[in-house]
């Protein structure tokens, strides 16, 4: 998205900022509990849209990586008496992202289908040793968990209230996702382009691809290891549902509903998703029906997502900002 | 043990079922390069198909010849009208729509008919026993493999002795080419995706009396499915035919040995398979 | 001669490629030297691409082996091959169809420079990378359209991107594969003096159909048929070699 810097940028940016710090004033404790679980799923989101949308890569196993996370702050947290909040966090990721790691290796040689396939396969094994393991990861009950206190050396102080925990998820995930997207304008976040673009070529520049997609790949994993983390952390339990199957299709759907041309798109996917199931939830029980209706009607209809038809409409409004009446001489 | 020889019956059975459920796979596989996650959705919708059509009617016979021909009709629909117009995105869009197809196929399953188990019941000399060799075996499940065995024989009878069986062995192997022979290809694509479906509900309607019928079907076999083709090698008739003995033999002894063999493990032996021999025991290397 | 004799830069000893069967190249041998411009001709389908695409380390050879600057690369990925300063421009243009002209160059300008796959650095962070892009750009005639993107170019810019873009990694030894093709007289003209300027300093190897610009460029020409080299030797050995001639030479250009 070329051209989007610049003052109204930037005064939507602290606007936004603003908003968001400023809201647990205004809403209840419910939907702040939503909101942050919005959050949560968009960091989740954003992590599978750099897979899918920037690299290119299909995968109907991300979740093994989220339910890692969530699993391993979960186990930690029961288990070592003392952990720090960040503590815990910190080393569930470095878990995650180790997983991302050999995962990586060993499905990045296989392309489309049989890559596609690979990584369903093992998020099934995945969900297997959470179900079966019962004695570390609570099998088919899952694990409940006390957020510890946040020590930042100078300061303690508990999150066990929503709001506290509002905040610590908005800081640290917001930061984090900022990160996100400055990466996608760095030099790896372009290679991964160009490498999706025409990989011969890159390797010929001097590239190794294999090697930059493996970085990618587990870049996401460190990603969706951090957002696991904090989805136990919201819920105060972790279960087999957050490393199943069935959770990597929501996050799929999230990212197509989004769209996956944009960084946004993920980010507007894991809203609209969210607050779209709770609203259809109340309406009827057969809301998964309508999501998938929602999911073809996308992929068929609208192929850049909600965010290319936000795309679309601005411009046709610069469009009409910029020569009203007139006819478009194009270049 | 005296129970080996049953074993390996019901291996053979589950085998022929395997067999008319990966058949449809491959070849569209092979076709068509996508990978259908809505094939075992067909099988699913077969057998649920099939439930109401013998509560309505009683007759299973009936059932036999209807529900395939609904499944064909809708594979074909599929195909021509939520298949097709995505093909110009490309691959990972082609295979996001079948799995949307399978979602909403599954939940629709669980809307119209519930999500709870069905039970399927038979009369006359099906639920019967015969004697076979001194062993007492269930005349159903005989019925099956030979279901199985006759549309195989069909199946390769069409394939290699009439005109259209050439044209689509010939689509299998080089698509572009056949279509710059005049042939209709869009057409051909059609037809086989919803004569896959028709067979993968055939499949569903006589695996529903054996194994129950519930929603989660569709994933059981999914999995066998795409650890025959893969073995088999994606687009291999021939090798889906030895790769499901395999797998068929595998899941009736596995259940002596194992008592449940998960479908972890059967995701890891096709993740094992794509890893050390991705063309598979009989595909063409890449 | 107090001149020092330039050394082999590429040395191709005995290269052999079969695939599955049919025989491309049954034996292949010369050599190149540093600061060369050596030109592979030959009849259509006689190997020279899949001789490039094997010293670019796209395929592996059969048997047989390459030197460059001594080392042996037979072996070598492409991607290693370019950072060792060898590159390739392709018969069929290979460049960043929805990139603009000026990040088609970058995208291998910043490969040297360290911006592979850097996490905090932008593609355009270092000065010296856009410094060091624009030049390209102005030796290949390019800078006009620098914000142009490639799918938009005539096809004799999208011909200067694909040499600009082999060019941006600094290779000491640049392989050109048909660079003229489908070219007109004015545009050849013009390539030819390009490609002259861009490989003043470089070694060039260079495959092509057109004679008028073998002869123009190459200070030595091998003639690639059945898979071997017939022979080698300067543009005069060369036109007056009969069995070049019965092979092919009465082909004048295309």
């Amino acid at each position: 998205m070329k051209g989007k810097r610049g003052v109204p940028a930037l005064a939507w940016g602290v606007f936004i900022l603003i908003g968001t710090v400023l809201l647990p004033l205004a809403v209840r404790q419910y939907q702040l509990a939503m909101l942050t679980e919005v959050i949560v799923f968009a960091l989740f989101a954003v992590s599978y849209n750099l897979l899918l949308g920037y690299a290119g890569l299909l995968s109907f196993g991300h979740a093994m990586f989220f339910g890692t996370g969530a699993y391993t702050v979960a186990i930690l947290l029961n288990r070592v008496p003392g952990l720090s909040f960040y503590s815990a966090v910190t080393l569930s990721v470095m878990v995650t992202t180790v997983a991302g790691l050999i995962i990586g290796s060993l499905l990045l040689r296989h392309k489309g289908t049989p890559f596609a396939l690979l990584t369903l396969a093992f998020n099934a094994l995945f969900y297997a040793i959470a179900t079966k393991w019962h004695s570390m990861t609570g099998g088919d009950d899952g694990l409940s968990i006390f957020r510890p206190e946040v020590n930042l050396g100078f300061t303690q102080f508990s999150i066990s209230g929503i709001t506290a925990f509002y905040y610590i998820t908005l800081g640290t995930i917001g930061m984090v996702m900022l990160f996100c997207w400055y990466f996608t304008h760095t030099a790896m976040g372009q290679t991964v382009l160009l490498i999706r673009e025409n990989e011969e070529r890159m390797k010929f520049l001097g590239y190794n691809t294999n090697i930059s997609r493996l970085i990618l790949f587990v870049f996401t994993s460190f990603l969706a290891g951090l957002a696991g983390s904090f989805y136990a952390l919201l819920f105060q339990f972790t279960s087999i549902t957050a490393i199943s199957i069935d959770m990597s299709t929501i996050v799929l759907m999230m990212v197509i509903i989004g769209g996956t041309g944009s960084f946004a798109g993920a980010i507007i996917g894991a809203c609209v998703y969210i607050y779209l199931q709770d609203f259809l939830s109340d309406v009827t029980d057969r809301w998964p029906f309508i999501m998938g209706l929602i999911f073809i009607f996308m992929i068929l209809y609208v192929p850049k997502g909600l965010s290319g038809l936000i795309e679309s409409f601005i411009e046709r409004l610069r469009e009409c900002r910029h020569s009203p009446g007139k006819i478009e001489v194009s270049e | 043990m005296s129970e080996i020889p049953v074993f390996f019956l019901h291996g053979l059975v589950y085998a022929g079922l395997l067999f008319l459920v990966s058949s449809g796979l491959t070849i569209v596989f092979g076709m068509m390069n996508v990978l259908n996650l809505a094939h075992a959705a067909f099988y699913m919708l077969g057998a649920y198909f099939s439930y109401t059509v013998i509560s309505v009617t009683g007759n299973f016979y009936l059932s036999l010849i209807i529900c395939p021909l609904i499944l064909f009709i809708l594979g074909a629909f599929v195909e021509r009208f939520l298949l097709r117009p995505v093909h110009v995105y490309g691959h990972v869009q082609e295979l996001l729509l079948t799995f949307g197809v399978a979602y909403i196929i599954t939940e629709s399953v669980k809307w119209i008919w519930g999500n709870y188990p069905l039970g399927v019941n038979l009369s006359g000399f099906l639920v019967k026993t015969v004697n076979l060799f001194g062993l007492v075996y269930p005349v159903y499940r005989l019925f099956m493999f030979f279901c199985a065995v006759f549309i195989g024989l069909l199946l390769a009878v069409v394939l290699y002795k009439t005109r259209i069986g050439i044209i689509v062995r010939a689509s299998v192997d080089d698509s572009e080419m056949v279509n710059a022979l005049g042939v209709n290809v869009p057409l051909v694509f059609t037809g086989v995706f919803g004569f896959g479906a028709a067979l993968s509900g055939f499949a569903g309607v006589i695996a529903g009396p054996l194994l129950t019928t519930y929603p989660g079907m569709a994933a059981e076999i999914l999995v066998d499915a795409f650890v025959v083709i893969v073995i088999g090698g994606m687009g291999s008739l021939g090798g889906a035919i030895v790769a499901s003995l395999m797998i068929g033999e595998l899941q009736s002894f596995g259940a002596l040995l194992i008592p449940k063999l998960s479908l972890a493990l059967m995701y890891m032996l096709m993740a094992a398979v794509l890893v050390i021999r991705p063309s598979g025991l009989f595909g063409e290397e890449q | 001669m107090a001149m020092q004799e330039p050394k082999d830069i590429l040395k191709v000893k005995n290269l052999q490629k079969d695939f599955s069967g049919l025989k491309v190249l049954t034996g292949v041998d010369f050599a190149v030297k540093e600061g060369e411009k050596h030109a592979i001709i030959g009849p259509n389908g006689a190997g020279k691409t899949t001789l490039f695409n094997i010293i670019s380390g796209k395929y592996r050879p059969s048997s047989g082996s390459i030197f460059f600057k001594g080392q042996d690369i037979s072996r070598c990925p492409p991607h290693v091959l370019t950072r060792m300063k060898v590159s390739r421009s392709f018969q069929i243009s290979n460049v960043f169809q929805e990139l603009q002209v000026f990040e088609n160059v970058r995208a291998g300008v910043r490969s040297n420079y360290g911006l592979r796959y850097h996490f905090l650095k932008r593609p355009g962070s270092i000065p010296e990378v856009n410094k060091r892009t624009e030049e390209i750009l102005a030796l290949v005639g390019l800078t006009e359209v620098k914000d142009t993107l490639a799918r938009e170019l005539s096809y004799g810019q999208q011909r200067a991107l694909e040499i600009a873009i082999s060019l941006s990694t600094d290779p000491e030894l640049i392989l050109l594969d048909e660079p003229t093709a489908g070219m007109t007289r004015e545009e050849t003209a013009e390539a030819v003096k390009m490609i002259e300027k861009v490989t003043a300093n470089r070694t060039l190897i260079i495959i092509e159909h057109d004679m008028d610009v073998v002869f123009s460029l190459a200070d030595t020409i091998s003639v690639l048929h059945n898979g071997t080299i017939l022979v080698s030797g300067t543009p005069e050995k060369i036109r007056r070699d009969q069995r070049v001639k019965d092979a092919y030479l009465g082909e004048e250009g295309d």
